[in-house]
C-alpha cells in the first residue's frame, strides 16, 4: 500500500493547482450557469445554477439554424481533415526517403509556409479562385483548410518517417511491390501516431476557423457553426441577449467537447507529439 | 619476459586493427564510393526512385497555387493602387509604402503586434512552465487539473472573445460584478474602453486560451527526463529550485524553444480577438498588422496600401522569427 503522508508542501501545492483552475474555469462555468436562464435574466450573474430553464437554448438553436450548420461543419472538417492526411503524408514520403539537394529544398519550402499568416494572401487567394472559376459554396474554404496545413503536416510526418526502418521497404521491394503499394500499405500504417496527431491539431483549427468560410461562403445555409456564431456579434450590446448568446456558445463549442471527452488520451499524446517530434 | 608480453599484445592489437581495416570501414569507403559514383553518373535508386517525387505533386500544386503564388501577386499590389475590385490599376511606385509609414500605421501596428506577442510568448510559457512543473511532481488528480488547464483551448476563438466580453464588459460585467461583490467600487473600470490597456487585456484572452495547450507540451518534456540523472543531481546536493534552474531546464531547453517559436508565430498572426472584442479601438490601440491587413482590404478598399503593409509584415515576421531561431538554438543543450 502506498503511503501518503500530508506534508505541508504537497498540500500547498494542491491548494495553489485548485485555485488556479478554479480561476481558469469560473469564466465557462458562468456561461454554462447564464445559459440556463430564461432569455433576458442576467440580474445577478454570480448565483451559479439557480434556475433551469432552456428556453435561451431554444432560441439559440433556431437562430443559428443548428442541425444545418453542425452538418457543414462535420462536412467541411472530415473532408479537410481526410484530404490532409493523405496529401501531407504523401509529399513527406519523397521528401524523407531521398537524400538530395532536391528533397531539402522541398522541406525548406513546405515548412517556410508555417510562418505566413493567412490574412495577408486572402484576396489574392479569392481573385484565384474566381480566375479558376470554383463555384462559392462550402466546401470552398477547405482549399485554404488543406493549403495552410500543409506546412506543419509534412513536417510533422516527414519527422515521424525518419524513425520507420527502410530495410521494411527495401524488403518490400525484393517482393515485388511497387511504390505505391509499399507506401499505402507499409509506411503509412505505421504512422499511425503521427496521422492521429494531424488529425487531431488540425482538425481542431479547422472544426474553430470561422475566417475563410466567412469570406468565401455567401450562402447562409452554407454556414458552419463558428460562421453562425458571427451574427451575435451585434447582440452584445443588448443585455437582453445575453443569454441566448452564452447559450449559443454552449451549443458551438459542445461537439469538440464531447470528442475530448471521449478521446482525451489521443489528444494529450496527438498535441504533445506534434511540438516533440517537430 | 614482460617485453615479450607486451609485444604479443601489440601484435594482437595491431592484428585486430588490421582485421577491422578488412572488415567493415573499407566496406563502409566502397559503399560511400559506389554511392557518391551513382550520383555522379546521374543513376536512380531501385528502392527510392526519383519518381517518388511524384508523390508531393498534388501538396506542392496547392500550395504553388494558393500560397505561393497568391504571395507573389501581394509582392504586386504593393506597388499599385489596385481596390481590390476594378482591375484599371495603375503604378504608383513606392506610394504605398510612404503612405503607411507617414500616417502612422505602420509604427503603430508593428509596435502593437510587438507588445501583444511579447506578453502572450512571456505569459503562457511562464504559467505553461509552472503548471507543467507543478503537475509532474507528485500530485492527485493529475488528470483533472490537466483537463481544466486545457478546456479553454477547444472553444473556437468566436467563442471565446464572446465570453471575454462580457468578462470585461463595463457596468455589469463579470469583473465589474466581483469587484462589486467584494465591495470594491469598479464603475470605471472599461478594460476594452482604455486605450493603455485594451491591448494587454486582448493578450491575456489569447493566453488563457493557449497556454493550456504549451503546458501539456512541457508535460510532454519533462516527462522524458531521465530519472537517474535528477538522482544523481539529488545526491550531489541539489535543493529543488538548483534542480530546477541547473538540471531540468537545461534538459528540456528544445522543448522551450518549440513552444516559445510556436507561440511567438501565433502572436505575430494576432487577429482574432483585435478582430472580434475591440474592432482594433478604442482608437488604434488594439490595430495589430494583420487585423490592419485586413481591415484595409476590406473596409477601406485599399488592397494596393494593405498589400504594402502585408509586405512589410511578412519580412517582419521571417526577421523576428530567424532570430528567434538562431539564438535558442544556440542556447540549446546537447546531451
Amino acid at each position: 500500500m502506498r503511503k501518503f503522508r500530508l506534508k505541508p508542501q504537497s498540500v500547498l501545492l494542491h491548494a495553489f493547482l485548485l485555485c488556479f483552475c478554479v480561476l481558469i474555469i469560473y469564466p465557462l462555468l458562468i456561461v454554462l450557469s447564464s445559459s440556463l436562464r430564461p432569455p433576458g435574466n442576467m440580474d445577478s450573474p454570480l448565483l451559479l445554477f439557480n434556475q433551469f430553464s432552456f428556453a435561451s437554448y431554444i432560441r439559440a438553436f433556431e437562430k443559428m439554424q443548428y442541425p444545418k450548420a453542425l452538418l457543414n461543419s462535420i462536412l467541411t472538417s472530415g473532408a479537410s481533415v481526410l484530404v490532409i492526411v493523405l496529401f501531407s503524408s504523401m509529399a513527406a514520403y519523397p521528401v524523407s526517403r531521398i537524400k538530395s539537394k532536391t528533397s531539402r529544398f522541398l522541406y525548406y519550402f513546405f515548412i517556410a509556409g508555417l510562418i505566413v499568416p493567412s490574412q495577408m494572401v486572402v484576396v489574392p487567394v479569392a481573385q484565384m479562385i474566381g480566375r479558376l472559376s470554383i463555384p462559392n459554396n462550402r466546401f470552398t474554404p477547405m482549399i485554404m483548410f488543406i493549403t495552410c496545413s500543409l506546412p506543419f503536416s509534412t513536417f510533422l510526418y516527414a519527422g515521424f518517417m525518419k524513425s520507420v526502418p527502410v530495410e521494411i521497404e527495401e524488403s518490400a521491394y525484393i517482393d515485388g511491390a511497387g511504390l505505391w503499394t509499399r507506401f499505402a500499405w507499409f509506411v503509412l500504417p505505421l504512422l499511425k501516431p503521427a496521422t492521429v496527431s494531424v488529425a487531431i491539431t488540425q482538425g481542431m483549427w479547422i472544426w474553430n476557423d470561422y475566417f475563410y468560410p466567412m469570406i468565401f461562403v455567401t450562402r447562409r445555409d452554407q454556414f458552419s457553426i463558428p460562421v453562425v456564431m458571427l451574427q451575435f456579434l451585434g447582440d452584445r450590446e443588448n443585455p437582453a441577449q445575453w443569454n441566448i448568446l452564452f447559450a449559443a456558445c454552449v451549443l458551438c463549442a459542445l461537439p469538440l467537447i464531447a470528442v475530448f471527452a471521449v478521446m482525451q488520451k489521443q489528444f494529450v499524446t496527438g498535441i504533445a507529439a506534434g511540438a516533440v517530434k517537430g | 619476459m614482460r617485453k615479450a608480453y607486451s609485444s604479443l599484445e601489440s601484435l594482437r592489437g595491431l592484428c585486430g586493427l588490421r582485421i577491422c581495416l578488412a572488415g567493415s570501414r573499407p566496406f563502409k569507403r566502397e559503399v560511400n564510393s559506389v554511392k557518391s559514383r551513382a550520383k555522379r553518373l546521374g543513376l536512380n535508386s531501385l528502392t527510392f526512385p526519383r519518381r517518388m517525387y511524384l508523390f508531393a505533386a498534388p501538396a506542392l500544386a496547392l500550395f504553388l497555387v494558393f500560397w505561393v503564388f497568391p504571395l507573389i501577386q501581394m509582392f504586386f499590389y504593393s506597388f499599385t493602387n489596385f481596390n481590390g475590385i476594378n482591375f484599371n490599376y495603375d503604378f504608383v511606385g513606392l506610394k504605398n509604402f510612404v503612405n503607411i509609414f507617414k500616417d502612422g500605421t505602420l509604427g503603430n501596428s508593428i509596435r502593437n503586434t510587438l507588445v501583444y506577442t511579447i506578453v502572450m510568448v512571456g505569459a503562457s510559457n511562464l504559467l505553461g512552465l509552472a503548471i507543467a512543473l507543478a503537475l509532474n511532481s507528485n500530485i492527485r488528480l493529475k488528470t483533472l487539473f490537466r483537463t481544466c488547464c486545457y478546456i479553454p483551448a477547444l472553444f473556437s476563438a468566436i467563442v471565446v472573445g464572446f465570453i471575454w466580453s462580457y468578462v470585461y464588459m463595463p457596468r455589469s460585467g463579470l469583473l465589474v460584478s466581483l469587484i462589486t461583490l467584494v465591495g470594491g467600487d469598479a464603475s470605471k473600470l472599461n478594460i476594452l474602453g482604455n486605450h493603455k490597456v485594451a491591448l494587454y487585456g486582448i493578450a491575456l484572452v489569447e493566453v488563457w486560451k493557449g497556454f493550456g495547450s504549451t503546458m501539456i507540451i512541457y508535460l510532454a518534456g519533462l516527462q522524458t527526463l531521465d530519472e537517474n540523472l535528477l538522482e544523481a543531481a539529488r545526491i550531489d546536493g541539489c535543493n529543488e529550485w538548483q534542480l530546477m534552474r541547473l538540471v531540468k531546464l537545461p534538459l528540456i531547453s528544445a522543448t522551450i524553444t518549440i513552444n516559445v517559436i510556436l507561440s511567438a508565430i501565433g502572436g505575430l498572426k494576432a487577429f482574432d480577438y483585435a478582430f472580434i472584442m475591440t474592432s482594433g479601438g478604442p482608437g488604434k490601440a488594439t490595430n495589430t498588422l494583420m487585423f490592419n491587413v485586413y481591415r484595409i482590404a476590406f473596409n477601406e478598399q485599399l488592397m494596393g496600401k494593405a498589400s504594402a503593409l502585408s509586405v512589410i509584415s511578412f519580412f517582419c515576421i521571417i526577421i523576428v522569427t530567424v532570430l528567434m531561431l538562431y539564438v535558442m538554438n544556440k542556447r540549446e543543450v546537447e546531451l
